[in-house]
Formats: structure tokens, C-alpha cells, sequence
């Protein structure tokens, strides 16, 4: 679970040393080692589509044709992109602070059927779609948060491994997503078990852009997580208690209260992601509303270095990687899983290009 | 030394022992004997050595110089197995039981009697027959860990026992028992040595050496002061002296203490003051510390020094007691409410408690003191530069990150930290460890400049010479209670007797400060 963060930490190096003091070759490792494995990790899947259907050079024009000039390929990218995106940035926060959840699956899921719930009741269904949007904006946060607490609590008065507790919470709430389209918030109309539609409270689509409007929500949150960590206490005492807990501990506040702070944080973004995900683009709730995005987001955090903006580019590289190759495999018998072969990949080479980087600064700094 | 009848025989002879570690000369040709059916205490303060030498004994250690004999033939080779071989066995201060494992495996772990894993019953009756040998109860079904600290020390005993050792080296083993716990392990040394075994207990407690022990022997900064000789020639004072040494030798000047430095003439008043706190190993201690005043606490280190530290810092919050600042109560157990009521805080572990590494320098002089909403980093790194400047913290800038500092510069940035800003409290524990006399002295001449200004200085310490020279007044710390006070001209043998033994001593200090 180090990876990734131990690159951002590394000292000024022989890189840093070439390119001038002011920046450190921890920071310039950090930007290259992503881009070098998802150069190599294209490569090897070339080699991979060579060796399956033929025509490699062929697969990655309709790839990028895919992304860049279809009719919906970028706004499809954005869309794709906008759970992950947000997920992956309640991860990079956490994961700044060394508080290692991995449970946003089903911090997501919780967020979702408690949000499309709540402003699907008869109590407030009738309200203006505007305020149904923030009332489930807000309610998938607040309960996406409580989910991830519960690991938080755990861990503070019981001393639970977070990595544990988060992840089988991730069960539990599979189970209510099942129980909610069945008994709890299912619409009787319906044949298969199912939400009611989220109706007026559909986000509306962005002028000019062709995207919902979460997929702006999250992009705004990424400056302002940027913020929080350059200038806000918050984000202070985040990397304190990733760096040194018990300096924290002994001269600010007691760690716990930080490490609740963060998974609250972060079960809130992936709460708000389940909202955003079902008003922007399924419009009610299936028993298909849990697709992995919580366990895919892992991987973005890591490779976008924790980084607010590098989480982004993660992101929207991911999610142009899944619509390129979707639409790549329509015009051939491309197998659909190769998209997902790539991104796995693509982590594999960035543990590699860390552990390399690590032993090189290893033996530079002896 | 004369060879003897079977019972006092020479068992083990040290001579010449010298270890340098880098500079610093840890053992400087040290003569040690220890005895057959005896029990020997090698008694000295922290750093004098004791250690070190048991070390090289067991063969966890090597010297650079001297000669080891072991029943009467030279070691030439320094190597566990073969001290363990030979019959030696040192019983380490921290337990090195695996927490895990039941007692009688951690027997089977430490001597292995063949390849394969013993059954269940095999390690049972191991234990058991161990148990009975030689009286000294360990439950065997529960996991070392669980067991009290006395169990787990009659665990390593037998550990030890089991290897049939022949001369035991206990290190500090009653630093952690109570006293009736003590009392006990006192007594079954006495078996052990009546068996024809050689006993060493290292300690630092006076009383031990007198209720259980035969000869002593004593170190000093990595000389031995006193080899080999019967308990009975020797007296509390005597070895008290010993231990502690007569002569100043500290690098501080005695600072001028003059009552005018509480501001204004005013009549000082307490500033901090500790009333029946317990936590750990402090037993209901109370404390004042008067504005202008710097308060010694001097004392052995592990006598509760670290519980003082943990609780009036906001690290933990005391089973019993209370502290007020300035007449208003301390919210303990809460580090930000320490820092807001103005109290300072120098951790005796600058790297654990003092700072974070990773972070550059000018966010370690934010620490505990952060802003809501911090300022932009250009304008947090010109501030800290000039802070830095001030207390002369030697760097590649503020934006150099904590862990490039070297020790002594690493303390000038607590420093400039928790004293920039005029604060009421100062807890300073240990602040001149690990410092070159100049950095040592720097650090000193800050805090007394606190003291100046109407501060309440309050100095965990460790070197005598150096509480001395600082304090106004001394207390000290023994077993987690006050074992006497003391005012300038400060008494050296009587602080080193209230170290050793605090119920002796608090009867002298009354004597002494009435």
C-alpha cells in the first residue's frame, strides 16, 4: 500500500540534481513513472492485440478515434470518468494521511440508495427538481461519510484494522443495495427489482459541454482538495498524521480524531459520487449499481500520486481508455476485456517504475 | 583475585574491557569478578556502562581490548550460542518473549531440542518441570503476552535456567516489579546462588544491594570505581558517592540566580502547579513551579520521568490528579488545549514527539500552532526564514525538509517553536541530550532566557551537573514519587542518595530541607 506515496516523499536525487535543485527528482519520478507504464503497458497490449487479432496499429487508430472524434466520445469519457474521479480523490485523502480504507464501494452504494431514497419518498418527490438535486446531493455525502465513520470508530475504540473493517462494510452495504430494490425503496411498478426514477432531480446537462453537471462537481473538487492541503489546517494535520502521528498526538490533537476526520472525508466524496452517478446517468437504482468503481478508484488514487490534479488526469485517462477501446471492439473482435488488461498494466509497471526509482535513489544517495 | 573454596570461585574474570562506540568511550578498561554462590550487583547511572559489559559477556557484543575468562579459560570469540554454551545468561532489560506464543514455546523457540516441532504435551511438561525446578510460576496457557510483567520475567529466568546457565545476568530486573515482586526475585536469586550459580543483577537501587546482595561492584561513565567487594564494607553513602561521583564536572556555568528576575519585584507565584497525579508509574505526585523559576527534576531514567512528560504535554490523560496553569485548569489528554494555555513543550524524543520528518521546516514551526487557514507559502517561508535565523537553526531554508537537521539543529527548531512566542509553561525533558556542549549550552542559555521573562521552567534531566547548574530548585524522581526537594547549595550526595533509594531518602531530605 506504500506505493505511490513513497515516490512523492523521495529526496532531491541525481534527477533533480540535472534538472536544477528547485525541483526534486521525487516529483519528477512521480510524473514520469505513470506516463513511462502507460507508454509501456499500451506497448505490451499492442504486442497482446498483435498476437490475438492482428492489426495492433489499426486498433489504437479506432481507439483514439473512439475518444477524440466520435460523435460522444469525449463527453462519454468525462461521464465515465466522474464516479472514479471522485472516489479516487476521497482516496488520495486518506491515503495522504496513511489511513488506509479501501471500502468506497460501498460507501458509494450506501450514499446512493440513502440519497435516491430519501428524495424518492413520497414525502419529497413533489419538490422542485433543483432542490431535490442538493437535498440528495448533500444526503448521499452525509451518508456515504457515517458508512466510512464506522471504520473510524472502529479503529479508534477498538483498535480495528481499517483496511479490514472498510472492506467488509463494502459486504454489508452490497447487502442493502439488494435489500433497498427489493423492499426498502422499490418502485412497485416496476417487474425487476428497482428503484423509483430520480424524476425531476435528474442532473441537468451541461451547456456546451454535453456532460451532467456532477461531472463539474467533481472537477471543482479538485482545486479545492488542492486548497485544503496547501493552506487549510485540515490538510495540515492530514500529512502530519501520514508523516508522524505521534508528533500529532503529542502537539495538536489526538491522532484519532484526524484519522475520523479523514474517512469522514472521504466516505463523503464517495457518497456523493452514488447520488451523482444514478441522477446523472442510470436515473434509478438496479441491481447493477455496483460496478467496482470503489475498488478501480484505488488504482487512480495510486497512480494520480495522491495528487488532487494528478488523481484527474488519472481519471480522465482511465475513462478515455474504457470508451476508446468500447468503441474499438465494435469495429472488431477486439475482446472487450482488453481495456481492463491495460489498466492493470498500467499498475503493474508504476509499482515496478517506484520500486526502481527507490533502489536508484537508494544507491545515488550512498 | 585469590582463587577460593568451591563457593566464592572465581567464575568469570573480566580485565581491561574497553568498547568505543565511534567517539565515545563506553567501557574504558573495565575489571569485573563474579562468583560462584554469589550474588553480585554491578550498580551505576545511566551511560555508566553496565550495560555494555553484560553485553560483551553474553557475547552480543565484543570489547575492543581486554581479556574475558570464563571459568578460568580465555574467550576469544564473541558469539551468543557459544556464551550460551559456555553457561552464561543474560536476562535483557526489554523482554524479548514473543508476545504470541505460549511460555512453554518460547522455551522451544529459544533451545529447539530436535527438528520438528514438539507436541503439545512434550512443551507442556517442558515447562512444567521447569515450573517446579525451581519454583517460579508461569501460567502456560495463555500467550506471553498476556502475562504480567513479573511473569514475564520469571518467564525469561527460566528461559535462561533452561539453558542451564551457570552464571545469570539480570539487567535492571526490578525496574519493572513491585516491590514484593522484587522481593521475591530476590529470593530465588538467593536459591540459584546457594545451587553453586553465579548471580549478577545490574541496578541502579541501593536498597536491592543491601537486603539481597554479596559483593558489589560499581561504574562510573566506563570506569570501575569500585570491583568486587563484599557488600558488608561498604555503606548507602558510600556507594551513593560511588555511583554519583563528588566532583562537578559539567560544562555549565552556574547560572546567577537572584530573586529580582521575577519581573516587577512582584512575589512569584505558581504558575504550574501539579496536585496528586498518577498516571503510569507516578503515584500521586504534586508539583510547583513558580514564574521565573526553573525546577530540576533529576532522577534515574524509567522512574516516571516519561509519564510527567506524556501527560502535562496532552498525550495522555492521568488515571488521577490534575495540572493548573496560571490558577486555570488543564484540559489533560488534549495536546491542542496544552499548546493554546501557553504551555511549551521539548520533547525528551525530538524526532518521535518533536517533529515530522517529511515535512519542510517552516510547516514543523507550525506545529500544534496552525492556523485555520494558513497563509500562502511564499509568505509561511519568508516568516520562517527569519525565525530560523533567529534561533540560529543552521539549514538549507525553510523549505529543507526536518529530517536534513542535524540533531543539534533539529532541537533549535523546537525550540524556535515552542519558545518564539513568550510562553508561560515551559516542559523541557531532556533538552540538552545528545548535544555537543556548545549546542548544549546555547539550548540552556534559551530556556534560562524564558525563565527570565516570567516563565515557569520546569527541566526533566538526567545529567546532575547540568540540573545544578540550571535549577532553582531540585526534586527528585524515584519509583514515581518525589523522593526529596532540594534548594542551592545543592547537595550531590544527598540527590544521589534520594535516586537510588527514594523511602530512605525522603526521610534525609526532610531532614536536610527542614
Amino acid at each position: 500500500m506504500s506505493l505511490g506515496v513513497g515516490a512523492v516523499e523521495a529526496p532531491t536525487g541525481p534527477i533533480g540534481r540535472v534538472l536544477g535543485r528547485s525541483v526534486s527528482s521525487g516529483a519528477v519520478a512521480a510524473v514520469l513513472v505513470p506516463v513511462v507504464a502507460a507508454v509501456a503497458a499500451l506497448a505490451v497490449g499492442a504486442v497482446l492485440i498483435g498476437l490475438t487479432t492482428g492489426d495492433p496499429i489499426g486498433v489504437y487508430a479506432d481507439v483514439i478515434d473512439g475518444i477524440f472524434f466520435a460523435p460522444r466520445g469525449l463527453s462519454d469519457t468525462a461521464t465515465t470518468a466522474t464516479p472514479i474521479l471522485l472516489i479516487a480523490l476521497g482516496y488520495a485523502f486518506a491515503y495522504r494521511a496513511r489511513v488506509f480504507t479501501i471500502g468506497a464501494e460501498g460507501h458509494y452504494l450506501v450514499g446512493m440508495v440513502a440519497s435516491v431514497g430519501l428524495i424518492t419518498s413520497g414525502l419529497l418527490r413533489d419538490l422542485p427538481g433543483p432542490l431535490l438535486i442538493v437535498v440528495g446531493l448533500l444526503a448521499g455525502a452525509a451518508a456515504g461519510a457515517a458508512w466510512s465513520a464506522l471504520s473510524g470508530v472502529l479503529f479508534v475504540r477498538f483498535g480495528a484494522s481499517v483496511v479490514i473493517s472498510s472492506l467488509m462494510l463494502v459486504y454489508i452495504a452490497e447487502a442493502v443495495l439488494q435489500w433497498a430494490n427489493r423492499v426498502g425503496i422499490r418502485d412497485p411498478e416496476s417487474f425487476v427489482p428497482a428503484s423509483r426514477s430520480v424524476g425531476a432531480a435528474t442532473l441537468p446537462i451541461v451547456p456546451g459541454l454535453d456532460v451532467h453537471l456532477g461531472f463539474l462537481i467533481a472537477v471543482a473538487i479538485v482545486p479545492v482538495m488542492a486548497w485544503v492541503f496547501a493552506r487549510h489546517r485540515l490538510g495540515y494535520r492530514v500529512r502530519a498524521l501520514g508523516d508522524n502521528p505521534e508528533a500529532l498526538d503529542a502537539n495538536d490533537v489526538p491522532a484519532g480524531r484526524i484519522v475520523i476526520a479523514v474517512l469522514l472525508v472521504s466516505g463523503a466524496l464517495a457518497g456523493l459520487a452514488g447520488f451523482i452517478e444514478i441522477a446523472g446517468v442510470n436515473g434509478r437504482i438496479n441491481d447493477s449499481a455496483s460496478l467496482g468503481y470503489g475498488f478501480t478508484a484505488i488504482v487512480v488514487a495510486l497512480v494520480g500520486r495522491l495528487n488532487p490534479v494528478g488523481v484527474l488526469v488519472a481519471a480522465l485517462a482511465l475513462g478515455a481508455l474504457d470508451i476508446g477501446f468500447e468503441v474499438a471492439a465494435r469495429s472488431s473482435d477486439l475482446p472487450t476485456s482488453m481495456a481492463g488488461l491495460i489498466q492493470v498494466l498500467v499498475v503493474v509497471f508504476v509499482v515496478g517504475g517506484d520500486a526502481l526509482v527507490e533502489r536508484f535513489h537508494g544507491t545515488g544517495a550512498r | 583475585m585469590e582463587p577460593s573454596e568451591e563457593r566464592g570461585a572465581i567464575a568469570v574474570e573480566m580485565t581491561a574491557i574497553r568498547r568505543d562506540f565511534g567517539s565515545v568511550t563506553a567501557l574504558g578498561g573495565v575489571d569485573a569478578t563474579f562468583r560462584r554462590g554469589e550474588i553480585h550487583a554491578v550498580l551505576g547511572a545511566n551511560g555508566a556502562g553496565k550495560t555494555t559489559l553484560m553485553r560483551i559477556l553474553a557475547g552480543l557484543d565484543r570489547p575492543d581490548d581486554g581479556d574475558v575468562r570464563i571459568d578460568g579459560s580465555s574467550v576469544t570469540t564473541f558469539d551468543p550460542g557459544l556464551a550460551r554454551d559456555l553457561g552464561i545468561a543474560l536476562v535483557q532489560q526489554h523482554f524479548t518473549l514473543v508476545p504470541t506464543l505460549t511460555a512453554g514455546e518460547n522455551l522451544v523457540l529459544a533451545r529447539p531440542l530436535g527438528r520438528l516441532r514438539p507436541d503439545r504435551r512434550a512443551v507442556r511438561e517442558r515447562l512444567a518441570d521447569l515450573v517446579d525446578r525451581f519454583g517460579l510460576d508461569v501460567r502456560g496457557d495463555v500467550g506471553a503476552g498476556e502475562l504480567s510483567v513479573g511473569e514475564q520475567q520469571r518467564l525469561e529466568l527460566l528461559r535462561a535456567l533452561d539453558a542451564d546457565a551457570e552464571v545469570l545476568v539480570l539487567d535492571e530486573p526490578t525496574a519493572v516489579l513491585t516491590d514484593t515482586e522484587a522481593d521475591q526475585l530476590l529470593a530465588v536469586c538467593r536459591d540459584l546462588a546457594d545451587d553453586g550459580r553465579s548471580v549478577v543483577i545490574i541496578t541502579h537501587r541501593l536498597g536491592e544491594v543491601f537486603s539481597g546482595c554479596d559483593r558489589v561492584s560499581v561504574l562510573r561513565a566506563g570506569e570501575a570505581v569500585m570491583t568486587d567487594v563484599p557488600v558488608g564494607e561498604t555503606t548507602r553513602a558510600s556507594l551513593a558517592t560511588a555511583m554519583i561521583g563528588s566532583d562537578a564536572t559539567g560544562t555549565f556555568s552556574d547560572r546567577d540566580r537572584t530573586p529580582a528576575e521575577v519581573p516587577n519585584g512582584a512575589p512569584a507565584r505558581a504558575r504550574l502547579v501539579v496536585t496528586g497525579l498518577s498516571s503510569g508509574q507516578l503515584d500521586g505526585i504534586g508539583l510547583e513551579v513558580a514564574a521565573g523559576e526553573i525546577l530540576g527534576v533529576a532522577g534515574v531514567d524509567g522512574n516516571g520521568q516519561s509519564d510527567l512528560e506524556a501527560v502535562l504535554c496532552g498525550r495522555i490523560a492521568p488515571m488521577a490528579g490534575g495540572v493548573e496553569i496560571d490558577g486555570v485548569p488543564l484540559d489533560v489528554g488534549n495536546p491542542g488545549s496544552s499548546a493554546s494555555a501557553g504551555i511549551a513543550y521539548i520533547p525528551s524524543d525530538r524526532y518521535r514527539h518533536g517533529l515530522v520528518r517529511a515535512m519542510d521546516l517552516s510547516e514543523n514551526l507550525e506545529l500544534g500552532r496552525t492556523r485555520r487557514i494558513r497563509r500562502p507559502r511564499r509568505q509561511r517561508h519568508l516568516a520562517a526564514a527569519e525565525r530560523l535565523d533567529d534561533w540560529n537553526v543552521r539549514s538549507a531554508g525553510p523549505a529543507a525538509r526536518a529530517a536534513s537537521l542535524s540533531g543539534g539543529n533539529a532541537q533549535k527548531l523546537v525550540l524556535a517553536r515552542e519558545l518564539d512566542h513568550e510562553p508561560g509553561v515551559v516542559i523541557a525533558c531532556y533538552p540538552t541530550r545528545g548535544l555537543d556542549p556548545s549546542a548544549a549550552s546555547s539550548v540552556a542559555d534559551r530556556l534560562i532566557d524564558r525563565a527570565a521573562s516570567g516563565a515557569a521552567v520546569l527541566w526533566i534531566g538526567a545529567e546532575l551537573d547540568e540540573l545544578f547548574a540550571v535549577s532553582d530548585r531540585i526534586v527528585v524522581l524515584s519509583r514515581g514519587h518525589i523522593a526529596g526537594e532540594f534548594v542551592p547549595e545543592f547537595d550531590r550526595h544527598a540527590v544521589g542518595l534520594a535516586m537510588t533509594d527514594w523511602r530512605v531518602a525522603s526521610s534525609s531530605a526532610a531532614g536536610a530541607s527542614g
